[in-house]
């Protein structure tokens, strides 16, 4: 895959994700809670790690299709840099929740080492059926060129 | 399971009380299989070890950003309780490695009444071999005290 130039990664500020509605279900949590290594969690709660994997599928879009996007592959590609989470209300078993976001930053930069990366920045806010504010991610990637 | 967490002693929690850290001592290659099949994520560096040996760290696997996240958020439910966390604000510094051992740890910085509920600011980190491969902010809503 050819490495994008700086005008081509720029323009994905204000790509917005399709949007949608997803809910978690019981084995997923339970599965998920145990790759964490403790015990599930009671009352339906759903672990709080999972606000990186289902917001992004939530919205309409796919870790897949955010390589894509951004035109990276292989291994070494992609770095995490940090994530923001806020959690406005716990999330909850088999509730269907909203999910809208998009790109919302990217700024080519240099490693010390002269290295070429893109900042890759997205958010995704959650809401609940009634619209209620329920979380909100943002999450900032290293695409390496 | 896996996790070993301390109870949290009653106490008075303040600026600089320690949180119970919450150890991961074997990180787990097969849970990192589990989690890629529940992230849809096709990034190979988390189930194949030939994909990592490229990246000259040998033939290892690489834990899933979420769950080193994942450890830090059970330390703090085993602190103030299931639905304790408010906020994750972490940078990752470094990958953990299958079989590594790995200790979440955190220290109170402030105290805030936030919408009625009092709320801790916390350092947070975890450490693998005293060195801080993912470290942060994450703010808890306090049990009554």
């Amino acid at each position: 895959m050819d490495s994008p130039t700086e005008a081509e990664v720029l323009a994905l500020v204000g790509h917005r994700f399709p949007g949608g509605t997803r809910t978690i279900e019981h084995w997923e949590n339970w599965l998920l809670t145990d790759c964490t290594g403790r015990n599930p969690l009671p009352h339906q709660l759903v672990h709080p790690v999972a606000l990186f994997h289902v917001p992004i599928q939530g919205a309409g879009t796919s870790i897949a299709e955010l390589f894509a996007l951004g035109q990276v592959e292989g291994p070494g590609s992609v770095g995490l840099d940090s994530y923001d989470w806020e959690y406005f209300q716990p999330l909850h078993e088999d509730v269907d929740y909203r999910f809208e976001g998009g790109v919302t930053d990217v700024e080519r930069c240099q490693t010390a080492g002269g290295k070429t990366y893109d900042r890759f920045v997205f958010s995704i806010d959650l809401s609940d059926p009634q619209g209620a504010p329920v979380a909100r991610i943002t999450n900032h990637w290293r695409l390496r060129r | 399971m896996s996790g070993e967490s301390t109870p949290a002693e009653p106490r008075t929690i303040e600026s600089g009380t320690i949180i119970p850290p919450w150890r991961m001592a074997d990180v787990s290659p097969a849970r990192m299989k589990t989690m890629a099949a529940i992230l849809r994520d096709p990034y190979p560096v988390h189930w194949d070890r030939d994909a990592v040996a490229q990246l000259g760290r040998g033939q290892r696997v690489i834990n899933q950003g979420p769950l080193n996240l994942s450890y830090i958020t059970n330390m703090l439910m085993a602190w103030q309780g299931d639905t304790c966390v408010r906020r994750l604000q972490v940078s990752f510094a470094d990958p953990v490695l299958d079989h590594q051992d790995v200790t979440a740890t955190g220290m109170v910085t402030s105290l805030d009444m936030v919408d009625g509920e009092l709320r801790a600011t916390c350092d947070v980190q975890l450490v693998r071999a005293g060195e801080s491969v993912v470290n942060g902010v994450a703010v808890v809503a306090l049990r009554e005290q």
